[in-house]
């Protein structure tokens, strides 16, 4: 029996273009281009190194606009074996909690599954709600920030990375794991592959298809609302030179501006 | 202003893996001229006590070091899978 | 059987022009792009000459994401202190509007698009490796050891062709075929553009430059575009002169360029946005390599077609209608289900009467005079000298023009032998 893996993935912003407009307040988007959050990347690679070693069919669900189409298609050139976009006119402006609840619907309704694979959060909105609450949702275990995934007998162990070391856990499945960013290095897209999924293509549910009805999803699903956006000015870094002499005149300077801390042993 | 200021305005999506050019130390240390450190336009090439230092991630693709070297140690390819060089406006 | 009547390689205007004919023509067409999205990796200085894609998209001056229609027309000389320029407006620009300023993302973004429009299959992203070659003949492209097939292989790889370089179809660019360009763009209100160029709605600014002031004796030209809300400018490097020089920097000519005292205003308060660099093609006639054979065919900067005479810069043009040529013949080559160098020569046919040869044919040997120590440092020299005694009031007796121009031409050092011999050279060659 072939393990079920799900991938969640999400189109973002790039974060290296995303200006604020300094009149609006709001993100311009106009000179902003999307790509695949770069976490999911990584859920995705970590998806498909199981893939390798011991077997799993591979799925990658999103929710999203239709121009989230290049994403599900790099999903699908980088080794995927279907791809599903939940999208619909109903799911705009969702905050995290219906976003949750769509996915975990969708992955309801793709039947049986094994594992669940997130990134540990975008970098459009870095609340890492959306993984954990899938899981909630779904009424299974979940494992976060992982930097390695591995499958034995109906179990995943995993490796934690906490602030004071590691902690490997082993969990039955069905779990959600989210997989932090950079905790691998994703597999190249491949033209072949890329000409195979563009011929193939992907599916795209309505909340219909899902089963969802439209009161509970979308900014009417949403409980929190976002009143006022500002950017935060950029502090004035004064760039000093300093000289080798002088660096115990620094030391002193950062001490007495409390930057700064003396320790003494005991 | 710096070309280290200019060139942190760019967009890169950085290969982990691949470095798309390549140099061979072996050559440049023996190199007369080191032209690619006042070709390339990023400053992708530096001289630091008479050594070179390259690093492929600050490089904008232009090919210039690939002429520029006329003894044979800079390996030039296309970054691969859409990484590199992301402008906005070209 | 292959998979595809035609690979093309590079979503420039060249492939994409390419691909959009084929594509319109029936042909089923794969279109590989390694940036992502299309236009991520090219630069342009940034006018687009030439009404080419009319034949593909009618309606291309409606729906692309042109900036401005070059109105005002400026080809200049820098010294240190000076600039001598010839201003040119007309409204006859307004009324037939030859060229646009473009940004390159946006532009080829368009024209990819319009290809996947007409049926092409649009892959980004993805870099192709190599060509594959059966018993001589190319056969299509490989990516991570696979091949994918196709009856021709149209490489659009623009100046840096590394694909079209390692099949051996043709030679590595050098200090000769290419200049380095640098550019950057920077970011001011509309209205301060229209002002600050004496320009209304629409209407753009197209400078070149001689940059004449870079010490030992290193060439360089410059350019300044404007664009709707931002503005072009930047500098291509003569490599020959760099490399003879080795002690100038690249990105410092940019620097050198933008601080000049009569380019810094233009740009005063404006925001950088970009830095980016690439080739500009240079080659002459001679050096343009065969751009066809047995089951491919190269268009574009790949296939060498730019011109500069140092009063206009263009490329994206030839690109276009190498592109559409190449495009043609493909159609032509499915027709005959022959897809051999003797099939294909078609291509050249076409290219021999029109704009992408026949421009390098007439002006053989401009390069050399446009990167000439003449056009570089003898004129500017000299038309700042004369024009310094004619124009400035130093309460001495005012002379003839003949006289003031002999003068100049010996604190210069140039013998009015030298200056006639060269000066014809130059006016033939232009």
């Amino acid at each position: 029996m072939v393990l079920e893996i799900i991938v969640m993935v999400k189109q973002v912003p790039d974060s290296q273009e995303v200006v604020i407009d300094p009149v609006t307040m709001n993100l311009n988007r106009s000179l902003t281009r999307n790509v695949t959050n770069r976490a999911d990347e990584n859920a995705l690679e970590a998806a498909l190194r199981l893939k390798d070693s011991v077997g799993a069919n591979v799925t990658v669900v999103s929710m999203g606009p239709p121009q989230a189409e290049t994403t599900m298609i790099e999903c699908l050139a980088r080794g995927a074996d279907r791809a599903i976009l939940a999208s619909d006119r109903f799911f705009g402006g969702a905050d995290t909690y219906p976003t949750g609840l769509t996915l975990a619907a969708t992955i309801s309704k793709i039947g049986k599954f094994d594992i669940i694979i997130a990134g540990e959060e975008t970098s459009d909105s870095s609340t890492g709600h959306v993984g954990p609450g899938v899981a909630e949702f779904l009424d299974i275990d979940q494992v976060t920030y992982t930097s390695k995934v591995e499958y034995k007998d109906g179990y995943v162990i995993a490796e934690r990375e906490l602030e004071d070391g590691t902690e490997v856990v082993k969990v039955p499945t069905p779990v959600l794991v989210t997989v932090l960013l950079n905790s691998n290095v994703p597999r190249r897209q491949t033209l072949r592959r890329k000409i195979d999924a563009i011929r193939k293509g992907f599916e795209v549910w309505d909340h219909d298809r899902i089963g969802l009805q439209p009161e509970w999803v979308g900014v009417r699903g949403s409980p929190t609302i976002v009143r006022r956006m500002r950017p935060i000015k950029e502090r004035e870094r004064a760039a000093k030179k300093i000289e080798l002499s002088a660096v115990g005149d620094l030391v002193k300077e950062l001490y007495e501006k409390n930057v700064l801390k003396l320790e003494v042993d005991s | 202003m710096e070309i280290e200021e200019k060139l942190a305005l760019l967009n890169y999506k950085t290969d982990p893996e691949y470095a798309h050019i390549t140099v061979n130390p072996s050559i440049c240390e023996t190199c007369p001229d080191h032209f690619c450190t006042f070709a390339c336009p990023a400053k992708c090439y530096t001289l630091i006590e008479g050594k070179l230092n390259f690093k492929y991630e600050d490089c904008v693709e232009c090919g210039t070091c690939d002429v520029a070297c006329s003894h044979g140690s800079v390996k030039w390819t296309n970054p691969k899978d859409g990484h590199g060089i992301k402008y906005k406006f070209g | 059987m292959s998979e595809f009547d035609a690979i093309v390689v590079g979503a420039g205007p060249a492939g994409s022009s390419s691909a959009i004919k084929m594509a319109s023509g029936g042909l089923n067409v794969l279109l590989v792009e390694r940036g992502d999205p299309p236009g991520s990796k090219n630069v342009s200085g940034g006018i687009l000459w030439g009404k080419d894609l009319s034949s593909i998209i009618p309606d291309w001056e409606k729906s692309a994401p042109l900036e401005r229609y070059v109105e005002r027309k400026v080809t200049s000389f820098l010294t240190h202190d000076s600039e001598i320029a010839i201003d040119f407006k007309t409204k006859k620009f307004q009324q037939d509007k030859t060229g646009y300023s473009v940004l390159r993302t946006r532009l080829d973004g368009y024209l990819a698009r319009k290809a996947q429009q007409a049926g092409a299959m649009l892959v980004t992203g993805v870099t192709v490796d190599s060509l594959a070659m059966k018993d001589g003949k190319v056969v299509g492209v490989i990516n991570e050891g696979e091949t994918i097939t196709s009856d021709v292989v149209i490489l659009a790889e623009g100046p840096n062709p590394r694909v079209a370089i390692s099949a051996g179809l043709r030679e590595k660019p050098n200090d000769k075929t290419v200049a380095v360009g640098v550019k950057q763009v920077y970011k001011l209100p509309e209205n301060v553009i229209n002002d600050r160029f004496n320009l209304r709605g629409n209407a753009g600014f197209a400078g070149e430059y001689v940059i004449s002031f870079l010490p030992n004796n290193v060439f360089a030209g410059g350019f300044l575009y404007t664009n709707k809300d931002t503005i072009s400018v930047g500098v291509v490097i003569n490599l020959e002169t760099l490399r003879k020089d080795g002690k100038t920097h690249s990105f410092d000519i940019m620097e050198q360029f933008v601080q000049h005292p009569y380019i810094a205003p233009f740009l005063e308060g404006g925001q950088l946005q970009e830095y980016s660099a690439h080739f500009v093609y240079e080659g002459g006639y001679e050096s343009l390599p065969k751009p066809y054979g047995n089951g491919y065919m190269m268009v574009g900067d790949t296939a060498g077609f730019s011109f500069s005479n140092g009063m206009i810069l263009q490329g994206m043009n030839y690109a276009i209608s190498s592109g559409i040529l190449a495009g043609e013949s493909a159609i032509e080559a499915k027709k005959d289900n022959d897809f051999s160098e003797v099939s294909l020569s078609r291509y050249w046919k076409k290219l021999e009467v029109s704009p992408a040869i026949l421009d390098k044919k007439n002006f053989r040997g401009i390069n050399s005079v446009v990167w000439s120590g003449l056009v570089h440092r003898t004129i500017p020299a000299l038309l700042e000298t004369s024009l310094q005694n004619m124009l400035y009031e130093t309460g001495a007796p005012k002379k003839h023009l003949s006289q003031i121009l002999l003068k100049s031409m010996s604190s210069t050092g140039v013998s009015s032998k030298d200056m006639m011999i060269q000066g014809y050279r130059l006016m033939r060659r232009m």
